[in-house]
């Protein structure tokens, strides 16, 4: 419990970073650290097929991208922080903590996160559900190279 | 392993929720599309998040739900990526404002 709320700190403080850094390269290195202590938190519950998507996916590729982009355009650092914004958040933070938190609906569960990767994959479902994610982002790709040579030519 | 009771939950949600509206006032706040980009990593971040105590109830829809989330998000971020290097090569510059004045000519 105590490494949890270590945990869910250090996100909440570098998720502030990303917020309040000037420079992009920053924000982005901030970025990925929060990114790390989530999947770190799947890994906490034993969960961790996800803990691997998550690391490998969204930190080891779209992260790392985002960090070279960032360190390419890094020039004019300035702050970026909207008090216009702050009173928004603020606001949808209120409503948000009224309607979760209020009722005080959160009971203890009495049970454990029992997740298998050998049961999943053996369920002819999700195998169809992978079959269709591939497809998916099979195509996404494509597209995504189309528009690029488009721009080329 | 920790097993998930009302304070972890309840953790968990905070974190998310905070994760959430830091990166909404980090997209709203952004003036280039770079920080735009990390804004949105850090609200995919809080979706992960926030997925954690469906495992608890049902393990293996709420795996299908990350799998889905984990690479259309992804795959989203890399459009997005590709978008801003070709506006990039287009423009000579990244900056938010530059796009809001712009648009389709009909």
């Amino acid at each position: 419990m105590m490494l949890l709320s270590v945990f869910a700190g250090v996100m909440i403080l570098s998720s502030l970073g990303v917020l309040l850094s000037k420079d992009n390269f920053y924000s982005a290195l901030f970025m990925t650290l929060t990114l790390v202590m989530v999947a770190t938190v799947y890994a906490f519950f034993d969960i961790q097929p996800v803990f691997v998507l998550i690391v490998f996916i969204f930190v080891g590729a779209i992260g790392i991208v985002t960090v070279a982009l960032a360190a390419t355009y890094r020039a004019m650092p300035e702050r970026q922080f909207s008090w216009l914004g702050c009173i928004l958040v603020a606001i949808t933070a209120a409503v948000l903590s009224y309607f979760t938190f209020a009722g005080g609906r959160y009971q203890d569960m009495g049970k454990q996160v029992v997740f298998s990767l050998s049961e999943f994959i053996k369920s002819s479902e999700y195998q169809l559900l992978v079959v269709f994610l591939t497809a998916l982002v099979l195509l996404l790709y494509l597209s995504v190279i189309r528009l690029y040579r488009g721009e080329e030519s | 392993m920790l097993e998930p009771n009302a304070m972890t939950v309840t953790i968990i949600y905070l974190s998310a929720f905070a994760i959430l509206l830091v990166g909404f006032l980090t997209a709203i706040s952004s003036k280039d599309l770079i920080r735009l980009l990390i804004a949105l990593e850090l609200m995919f971040g809080a979706v992960f998040m926030s997925l954690i105590p469906v495992f608890v109830l049902a393990a293996n829809p709420a795996f299908g739900t990350s799998i889905i989330a984990i690479f259309t998000s992804a795959g989203e971020l890399l459009v997005l990526i590709a978008a801003v290097i070709i506006r990039d090569r287009r423009n000579k510059n990244v900056l938010i404002e530059q796009i809001t004045i712009g648009g389709d000519r009909v």
